[in-house]
């Protein structure tokens, strides 16, 4: 079913949507950047804006994550496990972070379950916004995650100038309309037309970032891709980990034992792939020890067709936030690009 | 949902010195003392918590043959190491697991088994060893060849002591120094295979050690007439979820937590990314 809010309705059907649980929203921050951060009051949202830096990937997989608290009850020590059941409402994430989001809680299905990040996921409603304009360093295009979805979210909105279009994707979806009814009318077919228009009409205006991930893929996964290239490749790499710290479906982890004095969290930590350290045993052997090593495993794992069997996802959603972040061109567009051409850009 | 990273407490029974760096913790589950819930096979790891230190994976190094409680030879080496270091009897510690695939003690019977051991490698051994010993009549010949730095990092002195007694298995032991005081060999682990005969087309080859003892070692056994398939490993990784997901331990698309740590050297080699 497809149905349109008002532009002003979006403030009442907001103000319920927080009476419910938390919203996170993009919003400006006091120094002007727009960043995903739990609203305040409706007036708050931003509307028209490049996707943030960093990905909401954090109110799902939060950079520390609490699993189990450990206290030492004289010489007893007691273990429980943490969960966070707070209902939560992701509003206005482009449609790579609503894939990015699917990516993530693929791979935490899979067995064993882990119900830490499930239970924070299933209370967790996802209202889109579509990408009228395409951020200008996405390529969303080359990883069927956008500009507009066909499904994945709970809703979808579509601006279409004093109304947005609401495409409904999930039940949960629909209990976050009926939270304010009367504002939501059915959708004619005149919208549903304007809709689809303004979706061909994005799909003619990206950038010039393309990612040919078929032949790279083909090459990672048979192993064709030339030493002296990764070797090269990981000369570029400051190994900072912002790629993965940014990236909407890294999600490789810590686990560390957080507090003092007989009370302890266990947490999972965001951990990137690049440090030297992430393979590092306690006997000084470190299997990944050079640079180009530890970018042929992040690319092998995000393209490979081994993971994408997997998976059924590549690792990358085309949100182009490795472009921005990476201070040594290593981004997935560059290296994509150099594995497919055997050669990298100096 | 059972929850993955909730870890089970258990208490230490025993803390035995191996070597100056190197102790055997005997462990049992506080709250199911009789350890019946804990099914295990040899070559099966845990993550082992020492509480506001975090978590580190550890081989089982006892038998499932010998059920109640279980053990684990640990180097000091670490952070983690060192405080395990400090724990003494009744001390609590947290226990995940077992995790990883495990040495396949089914499809072994009948064959003739070879363990070959370099230094801290003996432990994830010494846990199919025992198994195949309390159940001897189901293997053919045992041989363990093993070797350490010196006379004084071997570990499990006594049961060596034991072994080396029995008749129906054929043990040697070598160093790679010693002082004039140590009667037995002096040199690498593969020197031993001059003094052993074996029976590549029935036997079993399981090897752990470090990772310089295991390539000449492997490069010894397929000269030999070994079978890739035959030649069975456990590798070490940094594993710290046990279950696939944190990436550490990944190898290729493999995880040697989940799709490891035993594997074949056929495997390994096709382990590439």
């Amino acid at each position: 079913m497809v149905f349109t809010i008002a532009r002003e309705g979006t403030t009442k059907w907001l103000d319920k949507l927080l009476e419910a649980g938390e919203v996170i929203a993009p919003v400006r921050s006091p120094c002007g950047d727009v960043i995903f951060s739990a609203l305040r009051s409706p007036a708050q949202v931003v509307w028209d804006f490049e996707n943030p830096l960093h990905p909401p990937k954090r109110f799902v997989l939060p950079q520390t994550d609490p699993l189990v608290r450990i206290k030492l009850n004289g010489q007893r020590h007691e273990a429980e496990p943490l969960y966070d059941d707070a209902p939560r409402t992701l509003f206005n994430v482009r449609s790579c972070d609503v894939k990015g989001i699917a990516f993530l809680t693929r791979m935490h299905e899979a067995e064993p379950a882990d119900a830490s990040y499930l239970r924070r996921a299933h209370n967790l409603t996802i209202i889109s916004l579509a990408c009228t304009t395409p951020c200008p360093p996405g390529f969303c295009s080359c990883t069927d995650s956008g500009p507009f979805l066909s499904g994945g979210y709970d809703l979808q909105l579509t601006d279409l100038g004093g109304s947005f279009l609401v495409e409904v994707g999930s039940e949960k979806g629909e209990a976050a309309m009926a939270k304010a009814p009367g504002l939501f009318q059915k959708a004619t077919e005149v919208e549903v037309a304007e809709r689809k228009a303004l979706e061909a009409a994005a799909k003619t205006r990206f950038g010039p970032e393309t990612c040919h991930f078929g032949s790279a893929m083909r090459r990672i996964s048979t192993g064709r891709v030339q030493d002296a290239l990764w070797e090269k490749m990981g000369d570029w790499c400051l190994e900072c980990g912002g790629c993965n710290f940014v990236c909407p479906t890294c999600y490789c982890f810590s686990v560390k034992d957080l507090g003092r004095d007989g009370t302890w969290v266990r947490c999972r930590m965001w951990d990137s792939c690049q440090y030297a350290a992430f393979t590092l045993e306690a006997s000084g052997h470190n299997p990944r020890e050079h640079r180009k090593e530890r970018m042929k495993r992040r690319f092998f794992h995000k393209v490979s067709a081994q993971y994408y069997t997997r998976d059924g996802l590549v690792g990358c959603v085309g949100c182009g936030r490795c472009i921005k972040t990476c201070l040594g061109t290593t981004h997935m567009p560059a290296v994509v690009a150099a594995i497919r051409k055997g050669k990298w850009h100096e | 949902m059972n929850d993955v990273f909730l870890p089970d407490i258990a208490c230490l029974e025993k803390v035995r010195d191996e070597t100056p760096d190197t102790k055997t913790f005997t462990l049992r589950f506080r709250d199911q003392p009789n350890g019946n819930h804990f099914h295990f096979l040899p070559g099966q790891f845990l993550e082992l918590s020492v509480f506001g230190c975090g978590e580190a994976p550890f081989c089982i190094a006892s038998s499932p043959t010998r059920p109640g409680t279980f053990e684990t030879t640990v180097r000091r080496t670490g952070q983690l190491t060192d405080q395990l270091h400090r724990l003494g009897n009744g001390d609590e510690v947290g226990i995940r697991g077992p995790f990883g695939n495990g040495f396949d003690v089914q499809a072994a019977r009948g064959k003739d088994m070879l363990f070959v051991a370099g230094g801290i490698g003996l432990p994830p051994l010494r846990s199919l060893i025992w198994n195949v010993l309390d159940e001897r009549d189901r293997f053919g010949k045992v041989t363990i060849l093993y070797g350490a730095r010196t006379p004084a990092d071997l570990v499990y002195k006594h049961e060596l002591a034991e072994w080396g007694k029995r008749s129906d298995v054929e043990l040697l032991v070598t160093v790679d120094v010693a002082q004039h005081d140590w009667k037995g060999n002096v040199g690498v682990v593969p020197i031993l295979f001059q003094k052993v005969t074996l029976h590549p087309e029935s036997t079993l080859a399981y090897v752990c050690g470090p990772p310089i003892m295991i390539r000449f070692v492997v490069r010894d056994l397929l000269t030999r007439g070994f079978k890739e398939a035959a030649v069975i490993s456990t590798l070490e990784r940094m594993m710290q979820c046990g279950i696939g997901k944190c990436n550490h331990c990944a190898i290729g698309h493999r995880y040697v937590c989940r799709d490891g740590p035993v594997f074949n050297y056929r495997q390994i080699a096709e382990l590439v990314e």
